[in-house]
């Protein structure tokens, strides 16, 4: 035991000088939910739209009052030509072009929306909202009562939920990085120095060298993940729905699994660049299929039950649960079964493949 | 009593290149060292000392015969073993962001033990570098280090594999005359080398090893009157003159 808490005091003191490795395993998720946290506001803001009227007449200017009148939209109205030049440059997203046919209110007229190709994507969200903000100047121009109303809300709440959905999977996504990191690619790293061989001379036993490692990376990753998690409660707001106890609990059970592998690869690889192959090998599918970034319904339908069952899954769901569902550890046990089921399994295989002796054959 | 005793050991590994076949990177070596001695295993590269060394540290699997270090079987007690025995081994690295002084506590802790390292750093010539990485250690400070860790047990057997491989004449010097201070203090001394200066100058015994076998042991003055060749014919020197005096005697003739 004393050796244990020896071992760990060492590595902490170690990893806390690791200046670097502190900054690059902070500095991704932060960027990653920076940024998706200011794109989804972004995404609030109104739409840039350029308005050539060639009718000209009083029917044409109630409806670009009314279309200014809206709040997703901004207009600038100007000729056709210099306003397709905006377009192509970027700074409108489309130009509609009120044909000067565009006086009666009982003939049907066409109008022209120009878009550049590269905004097209964009314009499969915009073309809706614009149809239906078309309609209600229409109803409002005819005076009739609207059937149905839409509420422009959804477009900016998303952005929030959005957030909600990527900060849980951020949080599973870096106990898996640092955890892998912290165990297989330092074993590796030492075992090649000779650094293991040289603490196997003393009496130094095998347990308590691994126990005081997993110690010290669970410490660690306690900590990163607390700041982490400081982030997005209080500067990108995303409200914690269940308990915070059971949301740290999950975070242990995470790291102690992804130790865990990180011990059975550095087993496997000889070499530093044998590792890093490793790694990549095993995070990045479940980076992708995990549900991190978007949810596992988008994939195709016979991947998703493969998906369900990835280590990374199930601490992502156990996450997103309770952050977002206040889930608790009665409406988790699925995804707490398959975290101990993994935990378990890498356990096992990672006693079973760590070669104490002839370490730098 | 030999403190160092082996008998029969035999490594086996796997051939890379056929499978399925072995090769004996060590061949039945037996060896007895005394208490106090300095011993020195000889041979080129690949002969198996290391090997060898590392059998008897406990730190190799043993595939075949035994060993023993103060009457203690290395393959059941290896633990016993290890808190007897100092190790420098031929890497030495050691963790990054960790000085000289920090290590050597470390070091002074897997062995339960809690002491000012600078005491031991002083006896090593290296209390200016304490607060040091040892990555910034010169080759020879470097080596010093290595034996420092290897001495936070006062070891009664103290390994050495190749300590002076790789440095300049005066840091072999200074080593070779730490080795010779720490065997004055009774510590028996284990050590390879393929340097022959260095068995010569250092070692009381020495046991040569080619192919994973001792092929000769003995004291180094025994070895070379056993084993080195016969001196060659002086070649002839002096001249015509020089003849001619010792034929025709040195007075002087009137």
């Amino acid at each position: 035991m004393n050796q244990t808490l020896l071992m760990a005091r060492t590595f902490l003191r170690i990893f806390s000088r690791d200046r670097q490795a502190i900054f690059f395993s902070l500095f991704f998720p932060l960027i990653f939910m920076s940024v998706f946290g200011f794109v989804g506001r972004a995404e609030s803001e109104p739409t840039e739209i350029g308005l050539s009227d060639e009718a000209r007449n009083e029917l044409s200017a109630e409806f670009i009052a009314a279309l200014e009148a809206n709040p997703l939209f901004r207009i600038t109205q100007g000729e056709e030509a210099e306003l397709r030049e905006q377009v192509i440059s970027g700074d409108l997203t489309l130009l509609l072009v009120i044909p000067a046919d565009f006086h009666d209110t009982s003939a049907s007229s066409e109008l022209r929306v120009v878009v550049d190709a590269s905004q097209v994507r964009e314009l499969g969200l915009l073309m809706p909202v614009l149809e239906q903000a078309l309609v209600e100047v229409e109803r409002d121009l005819r005076g009739l009562e609207p059937l149905f109303t839409l509420t422009v809300e959804d477009v900016q709440a998303r952005a929030q939920n959005y957030l909600a959905f990527l900060v849980p999977g951020m949080l599973a996504f870096t106990v898996m990085q640092i955890s892998i990191a912290g165990s297989g690619y330092n074993i590796v790293e030492y075992r090649r120095k000779g650094i293991l061989k040289r603490l196997f001379v003393t009496p130094l036993e095998p347990s308590s060298f691994i126990g005081g490692l997993v110690l010290s990376r669970a410490t660690v990753c306690l900590i990163q993940l607390s700041l982490l998690l400081l982030y997005a409660l209080f500067v990108l707001e995303v409200p914690l729905a269940g308990s915070l106890a059971l949301l740290y609990f999950v975070i242990i059970l995470g790291t102690s699994m992804f130790l865990s592998l990180g011990f059975c690869l550095g087993s496997l690889a000889k070499t530093q660049q044998a590792i890093m192959a490793l790694g990549n090998l095993v995070t990045f599918p479940q980076m992708f299929l995990s549900g991190i970034f978007y949810p596992i319904d988008i994939l195709p339908d016979w991947i998703q039950p493969l998906a369900q069952l990835l280590p990374l899954s199930f601490l992502a769901d156990a996450l997103r649960g309770i952050v977002v569902d206040a889930a608790t550890l009665t409406t988790l046990w699925p995804e707490l079964l398959g975290l101990l089921v993994w935990t378990t399994l890498f356990l096992l295989a990672s006693i079973r493949m760590f070669v104490w002796k002839e370490v730098a054959a | 009593m030999p403190i160092v005793e082996a008998q029969g050991l035999r490594k086996r590994y796997p051939l890379s290149e056929r499978k399925g076949e072995f090769f004996n990177a060590v061949d039945g070596v037996s060896l007895a060292i005394e208490a106090g001695e300095i011993f020195g295993l000889l041979g080129p590269n690949g002969a198996g000392k290391t090997t060898t060394l590392e059998m008897l540290e406990g730190l190799t699997d043993i595939d075949e015969g035994s060993a023993f270090i103060a009457g203690l079987d290395v393959a059941r007690e290896p633990y016993k073993v290890k808190r007897l025995i100092g190790v420098q081994l031929q890497a030495n690295e050691y963790f990054d962001h960790l000085t000289v002084e920090e290590l050597l506590k470390l070091f002074y802790g897997l062995y339960g033990r809690r002491e000012d390292p600078r005491a031991l750093l002083e006896r090593v010539n290296l209390l200016d570098k304490a607060k040091a990485k040892p990555a910034r250690l010169s080759g020879g400070q470097k080596q010093r280090f290595s034996i420092a860790c290897a001495l936070v047990n006062t070891p009664q057997v103290l390994f050495l594999d190749e300590p002076t491989t790789g440095l300049d004449p005066q840091a072999k010097r200074r080593l070779w005359e730490l080795v010779r201070e720490l065997n004055r203090g009774g510590m028996t001394i284990v050590l390879t080398t393929h340097n022959m200066e260095e068995a010569e100058f250092l070692c009381d015994r020495l046991a040569i090893m080619d192919k994973g076998r001792i092929i000769a042991a003995g004291t180094p003055l025994e070895l070379i009157e056993r084993h080195a060749p016969e001196p060659p014919a002086r070649p002839a020197h002096g001249n015509l003159e020089d003849v001619f005096l010792r034929l025709t005697g040195h007075e002087l003739r009137e």
